[in-house]
């Protein structure tokens, strides 16, 4: 096992040590200080700490530090440009899918990895990306409103490019 | 009244720092030099602590200090003062803190709290409110009834019985003399978890210069500081307590839960800051849990269907400390009538002690688990009248000039039940239901609704606004943004009462005891009532101070002025005028003379003419305002599996007027469905040892995208309210009221089963239809032997 493990995060290349039991979200949260991507549960459950791994979502707090090297990760932090929001970003407001804000980078992240994957995706395959996820202010209804507000900005956008 | 910016879809100012992922959070928090604890829990709910061994724990590396109780003397409570921040002599939960360790890493932290080793002398443990009421238990607390209280309270010393309240209206039960028909039922509402995201945290340093700074996933960060002041002898105003972005409430991050325990153990470091943030394990048994009210109930009514009298008690399975749970059982008392007029009432809560985590609010005061018992036994009583369900509701609802059973008299300005039934009627019941298939049975239900604010005698709200020099507005309140979009709303009211739009609103993003105004707690759907109405106030007074500047320029009397948003002008000559951005820090002549005064001011509001119950009959003005709703639902149940299936679920609230209608209706769905979550599968499943079996998100399902219901109908009704800003009332926590027994009608109206107690798991559907079926044929068998016989005997 590598001693340390070298990734890029948002366009920057990462060193950190490769520690045993050591997971993708803690050295995002407390030693990049990353702290878009949530720490909800303690095993994988609630979705709070997705963020994207060579293009797939996947819960940061399952991932050990030693598959990281070589490894290329978005995080919510990376999604927008600092100036505009991604349109996935901007759909979520405009729905009213934003309450408390803990789950929504994660659902944020998630959809991004999917229209990336498959703008053209089934709203059954959408369905099946956001039950990984949970929020327990919405209900849902806007969130579902705005995964599906978001890929038809996508789709309007690579239409237009 | 034609409003501007009231009643508009305003984006919520905090959305894009929350979809961005810079929202700060409380475990986002770093601070310099900052250590780390962890806290030991017992692994039995009811013990003596013979000993406690932490010299292992002390070796292991990282590790600066292992903290026990043995020294503790700090007592704290807010309404009863039971509570320790860290177990003395004796454990009475399992999510109590039993020692801590402080490290400089949580890993170290945690690793080193293992070592801990305990001896305890188990006691006996009681879960359920009634056995811990017997004649023989143990006490949980030797000394209830020696806990300072709030003077109304009344625990009965030499029980576990923590508080007795006790309301009666006209006769009393004397009153069923004059029912003719009588029905009764026991009700249980579980135990759940409101179970945020966001679990709860602290960090709290104890600094050199003797004051204290803590941030907190708390909504009331001013009971905290005051607590702390008091817990640790300095003056309030050196407690210094932020509240970062809430990752969701629903209840349990009301009142002081956490912070008592993590400042006892950052007290033992002075000089670094000590962070705790809850495993999702402790946030499920070591914060505030929810209901545990089991509902005895009795309804006198005439043939009519009007009713006559109501008997209630309310056994409170209140947990190991009552401070936050008493409120809970006096709500669930007093609101147990549901929106109904009854002439004669003589209802009863205990509030118990039991061997649980301490129970505390989740969306609302015990509104849902008692008004889920009138709402059913209306159904029953309806069954046993030969008459509509919602007929026999609309015969009794608390319409304008009805009393409830507090002795509040309703008013118009009260809100419609009326109409909110309606709507939800015609939603729900205005076409044929479905008739039984080879899949599906199908059922609808309905519930109506009341809930008042959770008041108290100071229940304030402050607001401190800033006018700019450019004419913008910056509003500082102490009120608690949890997801609700609170911050919207005060955007919305600031603008409206200043007539400046809300893009030059700004809402200060934070709450810090030191900058902010006080706030009681933001609590008990009420900080749009209260907090609106401090907004208006404070709007009046700078508009005021803008006016005696301008009149001073424009040489006229004050009364003479108008003030637009723009301009301060002459009302009988609009040409004269001053803009603001010349009036905001007083005004400036050429000449560079000033005159006038900055326009700044502070106002507050709090509940008008609220009371504490009488101690004889224990009535008062302890409502105040009042929402009124109803829900139904439309339902199918699959024969194969028992799933339940909601359709379709409607909801429609008075609420005066409607401020945001896209945060409004996230507001409510967002609440049906938490409800829909406790009815079909959310209950801490405690042991017969009080231990928790489900304490994670995978053994306590809370509801995903695939449990929505198939169509959710809200309507909101637009009585104006006489006290809430430009008519409004509150609506947090109503949504979740009514949903648990629509559905349990609904599944009477589908398989004639009715249920006390939740939640219906589809298990438990499908083997009680099995019975009932069984049932029924052995019925219709033996009611076939016999006819047979009595043919027999005709021959």
């Amino acid at each position: 096992m590598a001693e340390y493990v070298t990734f890029t995060v948002n366009g920057i290349e990462r060193t950190v040590a490769a520690q045993p039991a050591r997971f993708l979200l803690d050295v995002l949260r407390d030693e990049l200080h990353l702290t878009g991507a949530k720490r909800g549960c303690d095993n994988g459950t609630c979705g709070t700490c997705v963020v994207v791994l060579d293009g797939r979502a996947v819960k940061s707090c399952n991932v050990p530090v030693e598959k990281l090297d070589g490894t290329t990760v978005l995080t919510v932090e990376g999604l927008s440009d600092g100036k505009t929001l991604h349109p996935i970003q901007q759909a979520l407001i405009e729905a009213g899918a934003v309450q408390c804000g803990f789950c929504i980078p994660g659902i944020a992240m998630e959809l991004y990895a999917l229209f990336e994957e498959e703008l053209d995706a089934t709203e059954d395959r959408i369905r099946r990306a956001l039950n990984r996820h949970l929020c327990r202010c919405t209900g849902y209804e806007a969130i579902w409103e705005g995964a599906l507000l978001a890929q038809e900005r996508m789709r309007e956008l690579e239409i237009r490019s | 009244m034609e409003f501007k910016y009231i009643g508009k879809s305003l984006t919520r100012p905090d959305a894009v720092r929350k979809v961005t992922g810079k929202a700060i959070f409380l475990d986002d928090i770093y601070l310099p030099g900052m250590l780390h604890a962890s806290i030991l829990r017992p692994p039995i709910a009811h013990a003596r602590i013979v000993e406690i061994d932490t010299r292992a724990a002390q070796r292991e590396p990282g590790v600066v200090k292992v903290v026990t109780g043995a020294d503790c003397d700090v007592r704290y409570g807010d309404n009863i003062k039971d509570l320790r921040p860290m177990a003395k002599d004796k454990v009475r939960h399992i999510g109590e803190p039993v020692a801590a360790v402080i490290a400089d890493t949580p890993q170290h932290a945690e690793a080193a709290m293992q070592k801990i080793e305990v001896t305890y002398q188990p006691l006996p443990v009681y879960t359920d409110a009634r056995d811990a009421m017997a004649d023989d238990a143990v006490l949980i607390h030797e000394q209830n009834g020696e806990y300072w209280t709030l003077p109304t309270l009344n625990p009965i010393a030499g029980t576990n019985i923590a508080n007795y309240y006790h309301l009666t209206k006209g006769r009393a039960e004397a009153g069923f003399e004059e029912a003719d028909v009588i029905v009764e039922g026991e009700f249980l509402y579980p135990f759940g978890s409101c179970a945020a995201l966001e679990p709860h945290g602290s960090i709290v340093w104890f600094k050199e210069d003797n004051t204290i700074e803590v941030w907190s996933t708390s909504i009331c960060p001013f009971i905290i500081r005051e607590d702390l002041a008091h817990a640790y002898g300095i003056p309030v105003a050196d407690v210094r307590v932020h509240i970062p972005e809430l990752g969701g409430c629903f209840g349990y991050k009301s009142d002081i839960t956490v912070e008592q325990t993590i400042a006892y153990i950052a007290n033992f470091v002075p000089g670094h800051p000590v962070k705790w943030v809850a495993s999702r394990q402790e946030d499920f048994t070591s914060t505030l849990i929810g209901h545990g009210i089991r509902t005895r109930m009795k309804l006198g009514a005439r043939h009519d269907g009007t009713f006559v009298a109501l008997k209630t008690k309310v056994y409170h399975a209140t947990g190991a400390y009552a401070d936050t749970g008493v409120n809970v059982t006096i709500g669930a008392t007093h609101n147990s009538t549901g929106p109904y007029e009854f002439p004669h009432c003589d209802l009863e809560g205990y509030c118990v002690y039991t061997n649980t985590p301490p129970v505390g609010a989740f969306r609302g005061y015990g509104h849902q688990e008692t008004q889920f018992a009138i709402e059913r036994l209306i159904d029953i009583l309806a069954r046993k009248l030969g008459a509509s369900p919602l007929e026999v509701r609309e015969k009794n609802y608390l319409t304008a000039g009805k009393v409830n059973a507090l002795g509040e008299r309703m008013w118009e300005s009260n809100g419609d039940v009326v109409q909110c039934a309606q709507k939800v009627e015609r939603a729900i019941f205005a076409h044929q239901k479905p008739k039984e298939d080879d899949t599906y049975y199908y059922g609808r239900g309905f519930a109506a609704l009341m809930k008042s604010p959770k008041g108290a005698p100071f229940s304030t709200k402050g607001c401190y606004i800033k006018l700019n020099i450019d004419g913008s507005a910056s509003i500082n309140m102490g009120g608690a943004e949890v997801g609700q979009g609170l911050r919207t709303v005060v955007q919305q009211i600031a603008a409206e009462a200043l007539q400046i739009p809300p893009q030059k609103i700004r809402v200060y993003p934070e709450i810090d005891t030191q900058y902010c105004p006080y706030e009681w707690q933001t609590i008990g759907s009420m900080f749009t009532i209260q907090g609106g109405r401090a907004i208006i106030r404070a709007a009046n007074k700078v508009i005021h101070t803008l006016k005696q500047t301008a009149a001073q320029v424009l040489r006229c009397d004050v009364d003479m002025l108008d003030y637009d948003g723009e301009h301060v002008y002459l009302r009988s000559d609009p040409a004269v005028r001053v803009p603001i951005t010349r009036l905001v820090r007083g005004y400036m002549y050429e000449n560079g003379m000033t005159i006038g005064e900055l326009a700044h001011s502070v106002s507050d509001a709090r509940l008008p003419r609220y009371s504490d119950p009488d101690p004889e009959t224990g009535q008062g003005n302890m409502g105040v305002t009042y929402t009124f709703g109803a829900q139904a639902c439309e339902l199918r149940i699959e024969k194969k599996t028992g799933k339940i299936i909601i359709d379709h679920f409607a909801s429609s609230f008075d609420v005066g007027k409607v401020i945001n209608p896209q945060q409004i209706r996230g507001q409510v769905v967002g609440g049906v469905l938490m409800a829909i979550g406790a009815t079909l599968y959310e209950k801490l499943d405690f042991d017969a040892e009080g231990r928790l079996r489900n304490p994670q998100y995978f053994q306590y399902h809370i509801p995903t995208l695939k449990d929505i219901p198939g169509k959710q109908t809200v309507e909101f009704v637009e009585t104006p309210s006489a006290i809430g800003p430009f008519g409004a009332r509150g609506l947090g926590e109503h949504p979740v009221i009514g949903v648990a027994p629509a559905i349990l009608n609904a599944i009477y109206d589908a398989v004639g089963i009715d249920y006390y107690d939740i939640p219906i798991t589809p298990e438990r559907l499908k083997q009680d239809v099995q019975v009932r079926k069984f049932a029924s044929l052995q019925v219709r068998k033996s009611a076939s032997v016999q006819s047979d016989a009595a043919d027999e005997g005709a021959a």
